[in-house]
């Protein structure tokens, strides 16, 4: 059985521990026996999933976010031509985020423009209004990665930690 | 969650990481004035206290310490400020990448504290950039390797 659901056995692995694993593993195969006698398909990975219903990666929210943020900086950089020197390659970086969040999380980019975080939308003409706006914007993104830094598996920290350091920056590049 | 046995060599990393960052900010100091030496100043004082925090961590957890060294070969001459300016980023830059690399083999609060150092060390890089007049103020992925 294992070996036919590496995905989530390997999931439980990384957030759980080793522990964690050997006794959910031994509990799947008490569930096997359990069912041996019933009419219950016993198909591959289905066993695993019927007593933890399949959730979103955690992580997929984040890469909305990621172009949300990039779509704000872009949309200020159109309305004051004077910054775009200074948001494009902030932009950038959340696209690259997006990017690796997509990769990691095995989830297809959106295609399409995203929406636009409302950075600029209150009062695009007022240029310290619409950074303010943008630090905001930031700084929120700075504590989504920040929290998803904290719960996350090891092979995924070190990215979290990365875009949580990103964004504090740009709070920083954005003064 | 028990950290994977090689968290005592991230930590020890980062703290020779710190002991290097501690001794460049000795000779950028002297070639900056005003509000920047103060800043090198501040950087410095982050940089020791989390040396301290290193090494009080790693002896009471039982690692081995790995011991400072006399000195530390610069990237390149540290002749004025523009060369103080553009070490400065450096050396906040590398630190964090340290830090980075502690966090897969940290939970809790020492994940906590391997971020805060990332976080402050990519964000004190942008400052110096700033001074510096380097363009763009950021990078995307602070820490990352290559």
């Amino acid at each position: 059985m294992v070996l036919t659901c590496p995905v989530v056995m390997g999931r439980t692995t990384r957030r759980n521990g080793a522990s964690e694993l050997s006794r959910r593993a031994v509990l799947g195969v008490g569930a096997l026996l359990a069912l041996g006698g019933a009419a219950a398909p016993l198909t591959g990975c289905g066993l695993f999933d019927s007593d933890e219903p399949p959730t979103p990666d955690p992580l997929a929210p984040m890469i909305d976010e990621a172009l949300r943020l990039a779509a704000g900086l872009r949309a200020a950089g159109v309305a004051h031509p004077d910054l775009a020197d200074r948001l494009t390659p902030l932009a950038e970086a959340h696209e690259a985020h997006a990017a690796e969040l997509a990769r990691v999380t095995g989830t297809p980019l959106p295609s399409g423009p995203a929406a636009s975080s409302g950075a600029t939308g209150a009062s695009p003409t007022d240029r310290a209004a619409t950074l303010t706006a943008l630090r905001h914007a930031e700084r929120a993104g700075r504590d989504t990665a920040s929290k998803a830094c904290a719960e996350a598996p090891a092979d995924r920290v070190a990215l979290l930690g990365s875009i949580t350091a990103a964004r504090a920056s740009h709070l920083e590049a954005l003064k | 969650m028990t950290a994977p046995p090689d968290a005592g060599e991230a930590l020890a990393q980062a703290l020779i990481a710190e002991y290097a960052a501690i001794w460049a900010y000795g000779p950028i100091g002297v070639r900056l004035t005003g509000a920047e030496r103060k800043a090198a100043i501040t950087a410095e004082a982050a940089h020791r206290a989390r040396r301290d925090a290193l090494v009080v961590q790693l002896s009471t957890g039982g690692g081995s310490v790995p011991p400072d060294r006399a000195g530390y070969a610069l990237p390149f001459p540290v002749t004025d400020r523009a060369s103080a300016l553009q070490l400065a980023v450096q050396v906040e830059e590398r630190t964090a990448a340290f830090w980075r690399a502690v966090l897969p083999t940290s939970a809790g609060a020492e994940r906590d504290r391997a971020l805060g150092a990332l976080v402050e060390y990519a964000v004190r890089a942008t400052r110096w950039r700033r001074s510096a007049g380097i363009s763009p103020l950021t990078v995307a992925f602070p820490g990352r390797p290559g």
